[in-house]
């Protein structure tokens, strides 16, 4: 029931400029994912919207309300904490029970939504422990369910991943999705692991800097990144960037080749940034032909898949998706070509995505 | 070899332990248990007499004028103890809470509370007497510069304000104790769970008496104990500010002054009684042992990890 507006948010911390002006409007029941590079402002915004911060300039409205100076406990805002930040001395059940009594609720509807979070948690059998008898896994399911039993209007999260090894954060993730689909609140959920951004979110919020880059769908940020900084950020490996020059239907460099590409940008620079993904691109053994020509510096072996990273002429390398059973020689001379229309097109001078 | 290398290991640790134990046994335990047989005995002045069972202790307990003496000086223990729990370890709560969230001048009295803690008790004794100087002294002079002229009084010639004075200027002196250790608790509470807080309520008192206290309490343990320690052997200040006698009239006497005038005599001649004297030490010895003893172990269980 909430949609929250944020109107040229600006944070300053004594002489550090942390945030320069974020515009975001986010609609009800979205699950949104704030993700970019360590110490770009993610968590400084989550706080601003927690008001755990005060905001220097700028607005923060909720359902229509401003709220910059309202009280965090009084935004209706609930927030999930890196260390999970859970109450020493108190168990489980108490860390639940805490600030849902503040809240004025009586007792029946504490325990009812207590038994509701707990069965949904699967921290029935749990209630009695203090936080240092549990697993990094459970506090933070604890943590979930503290948020949860306050039923707000608004969830953020703040890294809630970070703390949990690789098989129990991919299952972790699971249930948080799943638990935004049940419970279907407004949820900000903060990250710099794109996998994490990708799988959960509703739309991606990328930051750099203390700006926003793009806001859209995981399909969008994939498909059209707006510039260089999302084009390389989202993807993995990483999309690699050519400088080229434009002749004709044609793109090359000097001394290395030239490919066809296919749908060119409207605009009409010569100097262009060529984005191509790992996918984009195929590479044939030999010396001569079509494409640019290179060398092979290794291959990653996955099993399923297969990535070959090729030095161009030029000296830039670029990483290709191959199927497992091509193998090639160190040092063995490609040839690099582009499947057609895979290529995204940057100018040289902004950085920014040319459109087709 | 084996056993060569275990003697050669045994050897090291008693020569270390030795000369340690050796202090220990002659410098507190001998002396301990030389109290203990004393206290056994009747004296005339340094001259041992016979063995007398417990009629010493009997004395100081049960027989007048000892006995009310001896409840007259336990009571004003006993209310130096809870005035120091409310006036030096509260207010010492109070001002750690004030530094730890950094209020507006929180770098210069930082600094301001734990000065005096460094000063000798016999300092601050001196120097609070002649501030309660009634004619000289800068507490008169402050209330009067103030327009409280009505206010001035013989601080420590009444026995209506006497022994708060004392008590007064025991807080001054050693409030910075209590405030380092419950600033040093709260800086060891971590910045989210104080966030996590916030986001559940905006009381300053909730959060006070729901998260920072439980959450210090633990590290409260000690200066608890030392404080009771500290206010049933409390000697100095009181000798130093009012005397022997505890003056006036008793109104600031403790079992430590008392003690000390039984055992050593006073300027006013009554002679010196070696066996009541001891039956006294024991008792405050056995009564501090025993409650330190039991709190220790009852506050240590409500230890929590952060
Ligand atoms: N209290 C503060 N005082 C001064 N600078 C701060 C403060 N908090 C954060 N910063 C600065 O603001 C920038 C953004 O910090 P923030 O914690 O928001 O990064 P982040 O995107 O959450 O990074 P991470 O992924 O590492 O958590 C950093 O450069 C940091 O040094
Ligand atoms: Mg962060």
């Amino acid at each position: 029931m909430v949609d929250l507006s944020l109107r040229g948010i600006k944070k300053r911390f004594r002489t550090v400029d942390v945030l320069h002006g974020i515009d975001l409007e986010i609609k009800d029941k979205e699950l949104v994912v704030f993700v970019g590079p360590s110490g770009c402002g993610k968590s400084t915004l989550l706080r601003l919207v927690a008001g755990l911060d005060p905001i220097t300039d700028g607005e923060f409205w909720m359902a229509g309300t401003k709220m910059n100076d309202v009280a965090p406990s009084r935004r209706g805002i609930a927030m999930v904490f890196q260390s999970y930040a859970l109450y020493p001395h108190m168990d489980v059940y108490e860390n639940m029970t805490f600030g849902a009594r503040l809240m004025g609720l009586d007792n029946a509807e504490v325990e009812r939504r207590i038994a509701e979070a707990a069965r949904m948690l699967r921290l029935d059998a749990l209630l009695k422990r203090r936080p240092k008898e549990l697993s990094g896994g459970q506090r933070q399911r604890v943590a979930i369910g503290r948020a949860l039993v306050r039923k707000p209007e608004l969830l953020l999260l703040d890294e809630p991943l970070s703390n949990l090894d690789a098989a129990l954060r991919s299952e972790v993730r699971l249930e948080i999705a799943k638990l935004h689909r049940d419970i279907g609140g407004t949820t900000i959920y903060v990250t710099h692991d794109q996998v994490e951004a990708m799988t959960l979110a509703d739309r991606i919020v990328v930051m750099n800097q203390g700006r926003v880059e793009q806001f859209g769908s995981p399909r969008e940020l994939y498909e059209t990144p707006a510039n260089t900084f999302v084009a390389t950020f989202i993807g993995s490996p990483q999309m690699s960037l050519l400088e080229m020059e434009r002749d004709g239907d044609r793109i090359g460099i000097a001394g290395t080749g030239s490919v066809v590409p296919g749908r060119l940008p409207a605009a009409d620079e010569r100097q262009v940034i060529v984005g191509v993904r790992p996918d984009a691109v195929v590479i044939t053994p030999g010396e001569d032909g079509e494409g640019l020509s290179a060398r092979v510096v290794y291959t990653e072996y996955l099993g399923d898949n297969a990535f070959t990273y090729v030095r161009l002429a030029n000296g830039q390398l670029i990483s290709v998706r191959c199927t497992p059973d091509t193998e090639f020689a160190i040092d063995a001379p490609v040839r690099v070509g582009l499947l057609p229309n895979k290529a995204h097109f940057f100018s040289s001078a902004t950085k920014q995505r040319l459109p087709a | 070899m084996f056993t060569k290398q275990l003697t050669g290991r045994r050897l090291w640790i008693a020569a270390l332990i030795m000369p340690p134990l050796v202090f220990v046994c002659l410098f507190i335990v001998y002396p301990i248990i030389s109290a203990f047989a004393y206290a056994f005995f009747e004296w005339s002045g340094l001259a041992r007499g016979d063995f007398v069972w417990f009629e010493n202790f009997h004395k100081v307990l049960f027989v007048e004028p000892f006995a009310s003496r001896t409840v007259n000086a336990f009571s004003h223990n006993v209310f130096v103890f809870f005035a120091l729990m409310v006036f030096q370890n509260g207010l010492g709560f109070v001002l750690a809470y004030f530094l730890w969230r950094e209020l507006p001048g929180f770098r210069f009295h930082r600094i301001a509370v734990f000065l005096p803690v460094v000063l000798s008790t016999i300092v601050v004794g001196f120097l609070w007497r002649l501030f309660f100087h009634p004619l000289f002294g800068p507490v008169n002079a402050g209330l009067k510069a103030l327009g409280l002229g009505f206010l001035t009084q013989p601080w420590l010639g009444q026995d209506t304000t006497a022994l708060w004075s004392i008590v007064f200027a025991n807080a001054w002196h050693m409030v910075g104790f209590p405030t380092l250790v419950f600033l040093a608790g709260m800086q060891r509470i971590p910045g989210e769970v104080l966030d996590a807080v916030r986001m559940e309520t905006q009381s300053e008192w909730v959060k006070i008496t729901k998260i920072v206290w439980p959450l210090v309490a633990p590290s409260a343990t000690v200066v608890f104990t030392l404080l009771f320690v500290g206010a049933f052997n409390w000697f100095e200040l009181p000798y130093i500010m009012v005397g022997l006698e505890g003056s006036p009239h008793g109104s600031t006497d403790v079992l430590g002054l008392y003690f000390y005038r039984t055992a050593f005599g006073n300027q006013s001649g009554a002679p010196p009684d070696f066996g009541a004297g001891s039956a006294l030490a024991v008792l405050i010895f056995l009564f501090i042992a025993i409650v330190a003893g039991t709190l220790t172990i009852r506050m240590r269980r409500r230890e929590i990890e952060l």
